[in-house]
C-alpha cells in the first residue's frame, strides 16, 4: 500500500513549507518514538500511539497501540476502519492526520504542524499579591453591605413592619420576637429579673430613637410608689457634674425622659446579675444637704448613718382618747399615755415581789423575762400584742367566786359591761346555809337550776365602783373615767408600730439583750416610750463606709428604707437583701405584706 | 525681588532635606506626641470618673471617647481620598500618613476604653474587632514597608521578573525535548508539571511558602533518575526548574509578605465603617 505523508510546517514568517515523501508499505505506526513512521514529538502522544494498517478492499484500519485513544472525525475510539476516499481527521495529542486518496492513488496523509504547549511566557504581573486575592473592592464591597443589610436594614425594617396589636400588654416574655437581628444591638445581658425578654427587645425599645419610657416599664412595675412627685424629685436633687448635666441636656432636647426616669437609675444590659440596688452614696447626693433646695421637708439631712442621721420619730399617742397618733422627735421630751398603768421596774426587778411571786408559780418558775410577756411575731419582725389572761392573769387574777360544780368563777376582761355584769353575779356561789341540816329539794335546791339567794346585793354593788378605782381589780392597770355617767376605764390606745418610715427586724437582733436598746429595767411608769433612740443603733450601726467588725455593721441607707416604698422595707426579693448581713434576710415576702397591711390600716 | 530666588531656594532645600526623612520622624515625631497626649489624657479620664454599675460606653464619658474614635476613624480613612486628590496649600502627604499611622495607634486606646472593656457578640464589638483589625493590619503595613523591601530585592539575584519566568520557559522547553523518550505514567508527570501555572498557589501557600500540590515536586519524586539516560536527564532538568520555581517562591512570599496588609487593611476599612454605621444608627434606634 503507497503512503503520500504531507508534513506542513510553519516558517517563523507565517509561510507554510509543505514537505512530502512516499511509503510504500503494509501499515504505519504513529507516535512520539522516533522510530514511528509519523513522529509527533509531543509529550501527550504515545510512544507507540496508533497503527494504520490496510485492511483490503481498500479501506484503512485505525488501532490504538497503547493505553490512549485517538480522535476519528471528533469522536473517540480505539479502533477504526476507514475509507481513505471518503477523507478522515484522526486527531492524536495536538496533531492532526488529515487522511484522503484519489481514486485508486496512494493514501495521502496531511500531517498539521503540532503547536507547542507553553511556548509563551508568562506575565510578570503574577508576581503580584493582588493576581491570587479577590480584589480589595470586591472585599470591601461584600462585608460592608452583608454588615450594613444584616445587622442594621433588616432589624429596622422589621421594627417598623412588625405587629404592634400584641403589645398592648405591656411588655411580657410570651410574646413572640417579631424583630430579626436585632439581638446583635444587644450590649449586654439582662439582668435576671429581665432575663425573660432577652429576646424580645422591641417590648421595651418600642418606639425608634426613643428611649425606654417609664409608662413602659410601668405596665409591668404598676405597684411601684413613687419616693417624690418627679417635679419635686428634680427640684431636691444635688445639681449634677457638668459632664453628666451635659449628657442629659443633650438626651432630653432629643425625647429622653431626663434624670428621674426608671432608666436613669435602672440601667440595663449590664449582665446577667441582680440589678444593683442604689448606694448610700446615691441616696446622700440628694439628702445630705436637701433642706437647702427643698425648705419644706419635716425630716432632717441624712448621708452616713453613723455621722449623720435625723433623730427617730416615732408615732404613739400622747392624749388619752386620742384618734389618731402623733409623730415625735424623741429628742422632745414625750410621754406615751397608752392608758394603761404597768411599772416596768418592778416587774422586771429579779429581787422584788414580783420575781418572787413568779417563781412560786408553776408557769414561770423563775423571775420575770421580757419573753414572758413580749411574744415575737411568726416572722421575728415585731411583737403581738399583749394579751391580759395569758400574759397578766397568773398574778393578777381575776378569780371572783366559787361555780356550783366546786370551781372558780371568773370575771370577763376586755368590757366594762362584762365586768359589771359578772359583779352582779358574784353571790352566786356557794353560801354557807341560814339554816344547817334543811334544804329544799330537787332543782330547787342551792346550787341547782333555780336556786334563790336571800341574801343582800350590797356587796356586789360595793364591788363594781371599787374594782374600777385605783387599787381596785381594774385600777390596778387601767384608769378609771366615767362615760355618759357611768363607771368606765379609759381605752388602751398602742400603736401596732412605732417607726412608720422606716424598716426594722427583731429578727436581725437576736443575739442582743432587750434591755440593751429599751430602757425598761428602769422605767418606772408606762408614760414612758421605751423606744430607743438613734444614739442607740449608732452604737453599731455606722454608714455603709465602715468596716465591719464583730460589734461594727456598715449599714447602708437602703437597710432600713426603701426607695420607690420610702416607709415601707424593701421587697423581700430585693437585691440589696443579697448583700446584707445575715439577720437582715429574713425577711420574707410575707412580713413585708403583713407591714404593708398594717400600714394601710 | 531679588529676595524671591533666596525663598524658593531655601524652601525647596527644605523640602529636599524633608524627602529623606521617614513619615515616622516627621516633624520630629509630632504626630507621635499628640497621639501620645491623646492617649494618656483619654486613659486618665477614664480612671477618674468612677462610672456605676461598670464603665458603658453609654455614659457621657462614654460618649466623648466615641465621638472622638468616630471622628477619628472618619478622618483616618480618608487618607485614600487623600492620596488621589493633590489639594492646595501647604498639607502634606507625608505629614498626613504620619498623623494617620499615630492618631490610628491611639485608637486602640480610644476605642478600648469607649469599649468599658465589655465585648460580646453584637454588632458594636464587631465595629470594635474590625478597628482592632484595620490597626493591626496597619501596624503590619508599617513594618513591612520598612523591612521588607530589602529581601525582596535581594532575593532576586540581579535578575527581573521576567528573567525568572523566561528562565523557567526556557528549561520547560529543554524537559519537553528531553522527556520524548519516556513511557507514558512519567510523560504524564511531566507534562502536568509543565502545564502547572507558575504562579500556582492560592495567597495561603504564597504567605507561607507551602505548596502542597507542587506538580514539579510531584514528577521530581516519580521519576526515578536511574532507570534511563533520558530520565536521568529530565530529572536534572526538572531540579533546576524546581530551584527555579524556589527563587520566584520566595519572592512571591516577600512580596505576598509586603501587600498582604493592605488586601486587609482596606476592606475591614470599609467595612468598619459599615459597622460603624450599624453601631452607631442601632444603639440611637434602641436608646
Amino acid at each position: 500500500m503507497a503512503f503520500l505523508i504531507r508534513t506542513i510546517a510553519v516558517a517563523r514568517s507565517g509561510r507554510e513549507i509543505p514537505r512530502d515523501r512516499t511509503l510504500e508499505v503494509n501499515g504505519l505506526t504513529v507516535g512520539r518514538s522516533p522510530d514511528c513512521d509519523i513522529h509527533l514529538a509531543d509529550l501527550t502522544v504515545e510512544l507507540q500511539h496508533l497503527s494504520l494498517s490496510d485492511a483490503g478492499g481498500g479501506m484503512l484500519r485505525a488501532t490504538a497501540l497503547g493505553e490512549l485513544p485517538f480522535s476519528l472525525n471528533g469522536s473517540i475510539t480505539g479502533d477504526a476502519t476507514i475509507d481513505p476516499n471518503a477523507r478522515a481527521t484522526i486527531a492524536v495529542g495536538p496533531a492532526q492526520l488529515e487522511i484522503s486518496r484519489e481514486g485508486d492513488g496512494p493514501v495521502q496523509i496531511i500531517q498539521s504542524v503540532i503547536k507547542k504547549s507553553g511556548a509563551t511566557v508568562e506575565p510578570t504581573a503574577g508576581f503580584a499579591l493582588a493576581s491570587a486575592m479577590p480584589s480589595k473592592r470586591t472585599m470591601a464591597w461584600i462585608s460592608s453591605m452583608a454588615i450594613l443589610v444584616l445587622l442594621l436594614t433588616v432589624p429596622i425594617v422589621t421594627h417598623l413592619t412588625r405587629d404592634r396589636s400584641v403589645e398592648g400588654q405591656g411588655p411580657d416574655a410570651s410574646m413572640i420576637d417579631q424583630v430579626s437581628f436585632d439581638s446583635t444591638w444587644s450590649s449586654g445581658a439582662l439582668s435576671l429579673a429581665h432575663h425573660d425578654l432577652e429576646d424580645n427587645c422591641e417590648a421595651c425599645h418600642a418606639t425608634p430613637f426613643v428611649t425606654v419610657q417609664d409608662e413602659t416599664c410601668l405596665t409591668c412595675h404598676e405597684e411601684l410608689g413613687d419616693h417624690a412627685k418627679k417635679p419635686r424629685l428634680k427640684a431636691g436633687m444635688a445639681p449634677l457634674p457638668a459632664g453628666e448635666a451635659w449628657q442629659w441636656a443633650v438626651a432630653e432636647t432629643l425625647g429622653n425622659e431626663g434624670p428621674g426616669s426608671c432608666t436613669s437609675c435602672h440601667l440595663e444590659h449590664e449582665g446577667n446579675v441582680r440589678q444593683q440596688a442604689a448606694t448610700e452614696e446615691f441616696c446622700a447626693e440628694c439628702h445630705q444637704d436637701l433642706d437647702m433646695r427643698l425648705t419644706d421637708v419635716s425630716f432632717g439631712n441624712a448621708d452616713d448613718f453613723g455621722m449623720k442621721h435625723p433623730q427617730f420619730r416615732p408615732t404613739f399617742y400622747t392624749e388619752y382618747n386620742q384618734e389618731d397618733p402623733v409623730r415625735i422627735s424623741l429628742d422632745k421630751a414625750i410621754e406615751e399615755k397608752s392608758g394603761l398603768l404597768f411599772p416596768h421596774d418592778i416587774h422586771m426587778d429579779a429581787d422584788g415581789g414580783v420575781a418572787r411571786m413568779a417563781i412560786s408559780l408553776d408557769q414561770y418558775g423563775e423571775p420575770l423575762e421580757c419573753s414572758n410577756c413580749h411574744e415575737l411575731t411568726e416572722d421575728k419582725v415585731s411583737y403581738k400584742p399583749i394579751e391580759m389572761e395569758p400574759s397578766c392573769e397568773a398574778c393578777h387574777s381575776l378569780v371572783a367566786g366559787r361555780d356550783g360544780a366546786g370551781g372558780f368563777t371568773s370575771l370577763r376582761h376586755g368590757d366594762v359591761s362584762d365586768l359589771m355584769e359578772d359583779l352582779a353575779t358574784m353571790g352566786k356561789g356557794p353560801k354557807r346555809a341560814v339554816v344547817t341540816g334543811r334544804t329544799r329539794p330537787g332543782q330547787f335546791a342551792r346550787g341547782g337550776a333555780y336556786a334563790v339567794n336571800f341574801g343582800r346585793p350590797a356587796a356586789s354593788l360595793i364591788a363594781i365602783n371599787r374594782a374600777l378605782l385605783p387599787g381596785g381589780t381594774c385600777g390596778d392597770c387601767h384608769i378609771n373615767t366615767t362615760t355618759d355617767g357611768r363607771p368606765d376605764l379609759i381605752p388602751v390606745n398602742l400603736p401596732d408600730r412605732f417607726l412608720q418610715h422606716g424598716f426594722f427586724t427583731h429578727a436581725g437582733h437576736e443575739d442582743e439583750e432587750c434591755t440593751d436598746c429599751h430602757e425598761a429595767d428602769t422605767s418606772k411608769a408606762s408614760t414612758d416610750l421605751l423606744m430607743p433612740a438613734l444614739e442607740s443603733c449608732q452604737d453599731c450601726h455606722k454608714g455603709a463606709t465602715a468596716v465591719a467588725t464583730k460589734e461594727i455593721v456598715p449599714s447602708s441607707c437602703a437597710m432600713c428604707h426603701g426607695y420607690h416604698t420610702p416607709t415601707a422595707p424593701w421587697p423581700g426579693d430585693h437585691p440589696i437583701l443579697q448583700s446584707t448581713p445575715e439577720g437582715m434576710r429574713g425577711r420574707s415576702t410575707d412580713s413585708i405584706a403583713s407591714i404593708s397591711a398594717m400600714l394601710d390600716k | 525681588m531679588a529676595s524671591v530666588p533666596n525663598k524658593r531656594f531655601g524652601q525647596d532645600e527644605r523640602r529636599r532635606d524633608a524627602d529623606h526623612i521617614s513619615f515616622l520622624k516627621h516633624k520630629k515625631f509630632r504626630w507621635l506626641w499628640i497621639a501620645l497626649l491623646l492617649s494618656i489624657v483619654t486613659g486618665v479620664g477614664y480612671a477618674m470618673i468612677d462610672q456605676e454599675p461598670r464603665p458603658n460606653g453609654g455614659s457621657w464619658y462614654g460618649y466623648t471617647l466615641g465621638t472622638i474614635g468616630l471622628l477619628l476613624i472618619v478622618w483616618l480613612s480618608l487618607l485614600g481620598v487623600r492620596k488621589r486628590r493633590i489639594p492646595e496649600g501647604q498639607w502634606s502627604l507625608k505629614g498626613w500618613t504620619s498623623a494617620h499611622v499615630y492618631l490610628g495607634l491611639s485608637l486602640i486606646v480610644v476605642g478600648t476604653l469607649h469599649t468599658g472593656f465589655q465585648i460580646g457578640w453584637n454588632v458594636h464589638t464587631l465595629a470594635y474587632a474590625l478597628m482592632i483589625l484595620v490597626i493591626l493590619s496597619g501596624i503590619w503595613g508599617v513594618y513591612a514597608y520598612a523591612s521588607l523591601p530589602k529581601p525582596l530585592s535581594m532575593g532576586r539575584k540581579q535578575m527581573t521578573r521576567a528573567g525568572m519566568l523566561e528562565d523557567v520557559t526556557t528549561v520547560d522547553g529543554q524537559i519537553d525535548r528531553a522527556a520524548q523518550p519516556l513511557g507514558r505514567a512519567e510523560a504524564d508527570l511531566v507534562l502536568s508539571a509543565l502545564r502547572q501555572d507558575i504562579f500556582y498557589g492560592g495567597a495561603l501557600a504564597r504567605l507561607t511558602g507551602f505548596y502542597p500540590g507542587c506538580q514539579t515536586n510531584r514528577a521530581l519524586a516519580g521519576i526515578a533518575p536511574t532507570s534511563s539516560e533520558a530520565a536521568q536527564s529530565v530529572h536534572d532538568l526538572l531540579t533546576k526548574r524546581a530551584e527555579q520555581l524556589g527563587q520566584i517562591r520566595r519572592q512571591l512570599r516577600t512580596r505576598a509578605l509586603l501587600e498582604v496588609w493592605l488586601f486587609i487593611h482596606i476592606p475591614a476599612t470599609i467595612a468598619l465603617l459599615a459597622a460603624l454605621l450599624a453601631h452607631v444608627i442601632s444603639v440611637f434606634y434602641y436608646w
